[in-house]
């Protein structure tokens, strides 16, 4: 090993800082589902929070030792995660979504350890400006997808929790009001389509330039990605598609773009 | 009771859902009209200073407070009294009452007040209009000077009281009668009502009931339509709604966002061929559905469509009794609100009732000090030498000493009943020691002495 993948390796201590407090927080939002004193969400935000900030501190001193999140597909995972963490942060302290936490935290964190877990932690060999900037957008857009995903994912719990009448269940007590989870995902999906359209133009772009095959099966995945999320804002807004139907599409099209990521990971760890 | 004296002490007569059917409430129950007289007769009473008469449906309750600095005369003996004229007043035998009343003094009273104006005590705990009762009740007594210090303070305590335990604890918390449970409902679906549409099918009371509590919660127009044109434009004047005609039925399925429908139809109204079609025009916007009817309106297919959340009245009840249970968890944490409160009551009545004796002794004493000193200081004249002064104020303390110890002492000698009593309070307020006992030495010496011994 060279000095060079020994800094790439190397997390700051900031890093287990977050790791630990992502896991309180996800530990507190779980323990909220369950018969919880009144104090146990916030606590869980504030939790979040601060390891949203160490899990910042972390990126950015990597940063500055030149290991930006677009050098490789774990630096990628990583700030996906602190992505989502930020985008579900940013939500949390308006609308009641006490409930999306114990979703988003345990994710973020097994996110996280999995990205780090991973071999693929060196730089991509020739990564330029165009490959970095198209895997920095593709991280984005999945990160806000991954968070519309969770709020679909919610929103078909709850559903079907009001359908059978569940009334004395936590969800049916606890959720955010469906129309409201079902606007949230919306407007996630807004947000993250152009930018998860505007990688997969780079992306093609940047395959062209190494001469990949597109007969990769990643290319036809990440298409279903974006044909399902760009299928869900046409139908949402020619049609009416939503609630039920649109939770699926979100999360189908998320499943594909996992599944991208799941490629990525294993060629990158095979050395493909 | 045990203090003697009893005076400003707190007591309530009366019986509630608890303890008396609806029977024997309804015949104790006082009109309007007939407090003012009602109390005028009690504070008649020498026992009684202050009253409050509180009738509801569910409670009748004679709160009041024994005259302050009045020896004698017990909280007991005015609840007695309160007692017999419950029976007089309402032309019912006092041996049939027994059983129903109950009484509380002092504390317990204090504890029972808080406990009702928190609707502790209420049939359905922490409803919110026993509050709104019990201040009617005590501005009614106070419009004819029935109340003062001690009951004043008291309901203005119970009213804080009141309003602290709903604010924190979740005991008001959640919809908890039938008619409520809409807003509910449509809360989960919705999140805020702002702007949302109402339409309420059928003329029933409960639906034009449920409608208003939707219209507070901010919903922002009420459809109203029946079979009958008549009726419909009737109940839409009732709920400040806009009456449609029935024909119009698929229209304003699209236009709703919550359907109250309590109509008096044998087949259901809203089958699943007509809520597709208004799915599809209200281009699946989420419509909840609220059938209260019986028989039922909807079809319970239509539950199952995507986006219609249907619910019918065994949902609402049991929306309730879920709510209720939660309540009732909450009410312990009230309670211990309610504890704290009768704490810091009682200390301040009880301070209230040491306040007269604690005046006038002070005056007595200002009293005899000065006219000693006076006469003191006009036997002295103005030629008086140095030693004269100093004779003439020694001899004044000795006189001032023996004047004040006077009237104790001989109180004291002539006790014949509870003599310990006496030399024990006398003891305590003085801070006197029968037997001067040796300072107490530094602590570990006389302990291992004692153990050799």
């Amino acid at each position: 090993m060279t000095d060079a993948t020994v800094i790439t390796v190397a997390p700051s201590p900031a890093f287990y800082v977050a790791l630990i407090l992502y896991g309180v927080a996800a530990l507190l939002y779980v323990s909220a589902f369950v018969e919880a004193p009144r104090w146990m969400v916030p606590a869980a935000r504030w939790a979040l929070l601060a390891a949203f900030v160490t899990h910042g501190i972390d990126i950015g001193w990597r940063g500055v030792l030149h290991v930006h999140p677009a050098t490789s597909v774990r630096e990628a995972l990583g700030f996906l995660s602190w992505v989502m963490v930020g985008g579900y942060l940013w939500w949390a302290w308006r609308v009641k979504l006490a409930m999306l936490g114990a979703f988003v935290a345990p994710a973020a964190l097994a996110i996280l350890a999995l990205a780090r877990l991973s071999p693929s932690g060196e730089p991509m060999a020739g990564l330029s400006a165009l490959g970095r900037v198209h895997i920095s957008l593709a991280t984005l857009g999945v990160a806000i997808f991954a968070l519309a995903t969770a709020i679909a994912v919610m929103y078909l719990f709850e559903d079907r929790s009001i359908k059978r009448k569940e009334f004395d269940r936590v969800l049916f007590k606890r959720g955010a009001a469906l129309e409201t989870l079902d606007r949230l995902s919306h407007r996630l999906v807004v947000i993250g389509f152009p930018i998860f359209t505007a990688s997969v133009m780079l992306g093609v772009v940047w395959g062209a330039q190494r001469a990949e095959l597109l007969s990769r099966p990643e290319w036809w995945i990440a298409l279903v990605t974006w044909a399902s999320f760009g299928g869900l804002l046409v139908a949402r807004t020619t049609h009416g598609w939503r609630g039920r139907k649109a939770a699926v599409l979100t999360i189908m099209g998320f499943t594909a773009s996992v599944a991208v990521l799941a490629i990525y990971l294993a060629r990158r760890a095979l050395g493909g | 009771m045990a203090s003697a004296g009893g005076s400003g002490e707190l007591f309530v007569v009366g019986l509630s859902w608890r303890t008396a059917p609806v029977a024997v409430r309804e015949r104790l129950a006082f009109r309007d009209e007939e407090v003012a007289p009602a109390l005028a007769d009690l504070l008649g009473s020498p026992d009684i200073d202050e009253a409050v008469i509180l009738s509801t449906c569910n409670r009748v309750e004679i709160y009041g407070s024994t005259p302050p600095a009045q020896p004698g005369g017990s909280a007991v003996v005015a609840a007695a009294v309160a007692r017999s004229f419950l029976a007089r007043s309402r032309g019912v035998a006092a041996e049939g009452l027994a059983d129903h009343l109950y009484e509380r003094v002092d504390v317990d009273a204090i504890r029972h007040l808080f406990r009702v104006a928190a609707a502790l005590d209420s049939m359905v705990v922490g409803e919110s209009q026993i509050l709104g009762q019990l201040k009617g009740a005590y501005g009614a007594a106070a419009r004819v000077q029935a109340t003062g210090a001690v009951l004043g303070r008291s309901m203005e305590k119970a009213f804080q009281v009141a309003k602290r335990v709903r604010s924190e604890t979740g005991i008001s918390r959640g919809a908890a009668n039938v008619s409520s449970v809409a807003v509910e409902l449509a809360r989960r679906v919705f999140g805020d009502l702002d702007g949302k549409t109402i339409l309420v099918i059928g003329a029933g009371k409960m639906s034009a009931l449920a409608a208003r509590h939707l219209r507070v919660a901010g919903a922002r127009s009420i459809l109203v339509t029946n079979r009958s044109p008549e009726k419909a434009a009737e109940l839409a004047a009732e709920v400040e709604g806009t009456a449609r005609p029935w024909a119009e039925l698929p229209a304003l399925l699209a236009e709703a966002d919550v359907v109250l429908s309590s109509t008096g139809a044998t087949q259901p109204i809203l089958d699943p061929k007509l809520m597709k079609g208004a799915m599809k025009a209200r281009r699946w916007r989420p419509l909840v559905v609220v059938d209260i009817a019986v028989p039922r309106d909807a079809d319970p297919a239509i539950g199952k469509l995507d986006g219609v959340y249907l619910f019918d009245i065994d949902d609402l009840e049991r929306v309730v009794s879920e709510n209720l249970k939660e309540r009732q968890k909450e009410a312990d944490a009230a309670l211990s609100i309610v504890e704290v409160e009768v704490t810091e009551l009682r200390r301040w009545l009880r301070a209230q009732r040491v306040v007269p004796t604690i005046r006038s002794l002070r005056e007595h004493f200002h009293h005899v000090a000065m006219g000693e000193a006076e006469r003191c200081i006009t036997g002295l004249g103005p030629q008086a030498s140095a030693a004269d002064v100093e004779k003439a104020i020694r001899r004044m303390s000795e006189l001032i000493a023996n004047k004040l110890l006077h009237t104790p002492l001989s109180a004291l000698k002539a006790t014949e009943q509870d003599l310990d009593t006496m030399v024990q309070v006398t003891q305590r307020l003085f801070a006197l020691t029968d037997a001067p006992e040796p300072a107490p030495a530094a602590a570990p010496e006389p302990l291992i002495q004692g153990k050799k011994g």
